[in-house]
This record gives structure tokens, C-alpha cells and sequence, in this order.
């Protein structure tokens, strides 16, 4: 086994500081996919999965929200079952049951999302952003989602695109009520402290 | 759920960045030659790649049931039509076509996972991304391996507090809110504590990792692998 022992050139501290909330929001992100509450009658299960993505934007920029999100798709390639309904594997991101381009999406989104919210590669207080631009960055990140998330889904299952919009669809209302409440929780004030 | 498990097979001793490849390519391959004789083809290599790990189809099929299971709808939901005659068989045919691509994929992804651990992975990730950022990326792969089941226990334990206090006569949106609120809570104080750690055990950019070499055996499965990925290109 290879060892350096070369001087130790020491993390920075904010670099320290970025990087293991973008740990924990890549674990959170593995655990809400794992969750889910039961809707009344036909409707699907409300998922909490796209909350790693809003948070990771929000809270960590376009670059640690991006590395929060990557790390949550290579901890799920590499055998960890962190995808819903504790699958995991690459086979599954590129084909799975056709949903792998909402998860390259999720990944995407997060680095939309934080590049609107925050217009630099380094997190700003949210405190300092309205309520309209974080809206518009959540929202962006959405149709970044399923820009690529639809045309995957036609890819892989072989439905034509618009039928595979349509399957979807019914996803899409819920999707911006999660918006609804990320947005609802930073303006509460519960991430005052970060 | 398909885990690694130790052993001695040839797929174990491979290269974890060849069997990535090997990955890769199959999904390029099958995606861009939509015809009979590839499908049988990979179906061959998924099967032979089972083989050598010594698991069984039925074993892969019995873990990822719900994606086949989903994947079995999609050429009914192609087939069917608004108006007479209610289901047409071309783009049922068509969808179905499209669906048996992903069980060889599934089979050497399988293969993949039971033959190779994370710790290997998170090398191959650290070797392939060159300098600071794969750093980056293969301790942090190692840190969300290690905190991934005690942050689901914390999202766990949040719900069952919630429905210990009768929150499932709220609104799912007000229990989606809570549960998320105070599963962040709880995230945010670990990543304090985290980087903490880190700075106290002076965190560098010096890692310590497993060696990785190619060896004689893993020159076919990177040339598989390469063949596959640029295989549309023939």
C-alpha cells in the first residue's frame, strides 16, 4: 500500500466548513429519497426526495450543491442503497426503471439552483436573497429536472416523448408544492443560523 | 439487495475503473444499436458477467423487482391509443424492444456490485478525477458512507416522533414540513460537528489509499470496454 509522507498541506477552513454540509446534505438527500408520505386515494406517495436538491442549491451554491449531489449518485453507484426503494448501482442511474435522468437532473438542478440564488461559485446568506429570485432558482431548477428527466424516461422505456411527459405529469403539481415549502422554510427563519 | 461480498472470483480481482468502463460502454452500445443480434449479444455478456460473480439472474431480477416491475408497464402504456382500435402493437413492440436493453445493463451493474466494494469504488473515482477535486469527491464518498444510515436514523426517528404526537391528522404538506425542518435541524448540527472533527484531526489534502494497478488481466475488460463505448462510432 502506497502512503505520502510528503508535509501535510491542511484543508481550509471555510473549504472544511462547505464541504461537510455538502456530506450531510448528500446523506440527507440518500435518506429523504427513502421516505415518503401516503397520499389519500390513488395518488402517488408525496417523496421527499427533491428536498436534497432545493436545500443542496440553496444552502451550498452551484459548487458544493453540485459536489453534495454528485456525491449522492457515486455513493449510490458504488453499491450504497441510496436511490428509492433502496436500489443502487450504475446500471440503475443509466437505465434503472427509467427515472436515472431525474437523478443526473436532481445533480444539474442543484447547480442551476444555486447559480441563480446565489450568482457566485460561493454561498451567500439567504437571508440577503427575496423570496422571487429564490422561487425563480427553484422553479429553474425544476425544468432543468425534467428537461432531462423526460426525454431519459422516452429513451430508455422507448415511449414517445409526449406520452412519456404525460406519465410524469401528475408529479409535476407536488413538485412545486415541495418548492412551496423549501421557499416556506428558509423565509421562516429556520436556517437563520447557517 | 445486492451487496459486495468478499471472494475470490476473476471479477473480484479486476480493476475497479475496467468493470466501470465495461458499464458504461454496454449502455452506450445497447442504446445505439437498438437491433437483435446486440441485445442477444449483451444479454451473453450479462449473463457470462453474472457467471462470474457467481450470482444468479433470478437473484437480480428478485433484487431490482420494482424497477422490472415498472419497466413491464411501459410497453403497455406505449401500446395503448385514445380511439379504436385502443392498443397498437408497433409501438407496444417498440417500447418492449427498448425495456429488454436495460436487463443486461442491470446484470453487469449487478455483477458489478456484488464483485467490488465501496472502498474500491471511491478509489477509481479518487484516480480517474485528477487532483484536489477527486480528493474531494473519494472522501466524501467515504464520509456519506459512513453517515448515510445514521442521518436516514435521524429522518426515521423525526416521522416516528411526528406520528407519536398525532401528526398524521395534519396535512401531508405540514407534516412534509416539519419532517423536513427538523431532519435538517439535525443535519446541519452533524456538519457542524463534522467539520469540527476534521479541523481537530487536521484534515489535508495528503489521503492515504488502496494501491490501484492495471494488471494483465484487466487489458480485455478495458478493451471490452473501450469497444462497447465507441462502438456507434464503427
Amino acid at each position: 500500500m502506497s502512503q505520502e509522507y510528503s508535509s501535510v498541506e491542511l484543508v481550509g477552513d471555510e473549504t472544511v466548513k462547505h464541504f461537510t454540509m455538502a456530506v450531510l446534505v448528500a446523506a440527507l438527500t440518500a435518506a429523504l429519497s427513502q421516505i415518503s408520505i401516503p397520499l389519500p386515494g390513488s395518488l402517488p406517495p408525496f417523496s421527499l426526495q427533491p428536498f436534497g436538491m432545493f436545500f443542496a442549491g440553496l444552502l451550498l451554491g452551484p459548487l458544493w450543491g453540485g459536489l453534495a449531489l454528485a456525491l449522492y449518485i457515486l455513493v449510490g453507484v458504488a453499491g450504497v442503497p441510496v436511490f428509492s426503494n433502496g436500489n443502487a448501482g450504475l446500471g440503475y442511474v443509466l437505465v434503472g426503471q427509467g427515472t436515472g435522468g431525474f437523478l443526473v437532473g436532481f445533480l444539474a438542478g442543484a447547480v442551476v439552483a444555486g447559480a441563480i440564488v446565489h450568482r457566485d461559485i460561493d454561498p451567500r446568506d439567504l437571508s440577503t436573497v427575496s423570496v422571487l429570485v429564490q422561487v425563480v432558482g427553484l422553479a429553474a431548477a425544476l425544468v432543468v429536472v425534467y428537461a432531462i428527466g423526460v426525454p431519459w424516461l422516452s429513451a430508455v422505456t422507448g415511449l414517445p416523448l409526449v406520452r412519456a411527459a404525460t406519465v410524469m405529469l401528475p408529479y409535476v403539481p407536488f413538485d412545486v408544492v415541495k418548492l412551496g415549502i423549501a421557499v416556506a422554510i428558509v423565509e421562516g427563519g429556520y436556517l437563520a443560523t447557517r | 439487495m445486492l451487496t459486495y461480498q468478499s471472494g475470490a472470483t476473476a471479477l473480484h480481482r479486476l480493476d475497479p475503473r475496467g468493470k466501470l468502463l465495461v458499464q458504461f460502454g454496454l449502455a452506450i452500445a445497447v442504446v445505439a444499436h437498438p437491433t437483435v443480434p446486440w441485445l442477444v449479444g449483451a444479454t451473453l455478456l450479462g449473463l457470462a458477467a453474472l457467471a462470474a460473480a457467481r450470482l444468479s439472474p433470478l437473484t437480480v431480477f428478485r433484487a431490482y423487482w420494482v424497477v422490472f416491475a415498472v419497466l413491464a408497464v411501459a410497453p403497455l402504456l406505449a401500446g395503448v391509443a385514445l380511439g379504436p382500435p385502443w392498443f397498437r402493437v408497433d409501438p407496444a413492440l417498440d417500447s418492449l424492444r427498448a425495456v429488454a436493453r436495460v436487463v443486461p445493463i442491470l446484470f453487469v451493474s449487478a455483477a458489478y456490485l456484488r464483485t467490488t466494494s465501496v472502498r474500491e469504488t471511491r478509489a477509481a473515482v479518487q484516480r480517474v478525477v485528477p487532483g484536489k477535486p477527486g480528493q474531494l469527491l473519494g472522501v466524501g464518498m467515504a464520509l456519506v458512507v459512513r453517515l448515510f444510515p445514521l442521518v436516514l436514523s435521524d429522518v426515521r426517528e423525526v416521522r416516528d416522533a411526528i406520528r407519536a404526537r398525532g401528526g398524521e391528522r395534519r396535512s401531508p404538506w405540514e407534516r412534509a414540513r416539519v419532517l423536513v425542518v427538523r431532519s435538517l435541524d439535525r443535519t446541519l448540527a452533524r456538519s457542524d460537528r463534522l467539520g469540527v472533527a476534521l479541523r481537530a484531526r487536521c484534515f489535508a489534502w495528503n489521503p492515504t489509499l488502496p494501491a490501484l494497478a492495471f494488471e494483465g488481466r484487466d487489458y480485455p475488460v478495458l478493451a471490452l470496454g473501450l469497444a462497447l463505448t465507441l462502438s456507434p462510432l464503427l
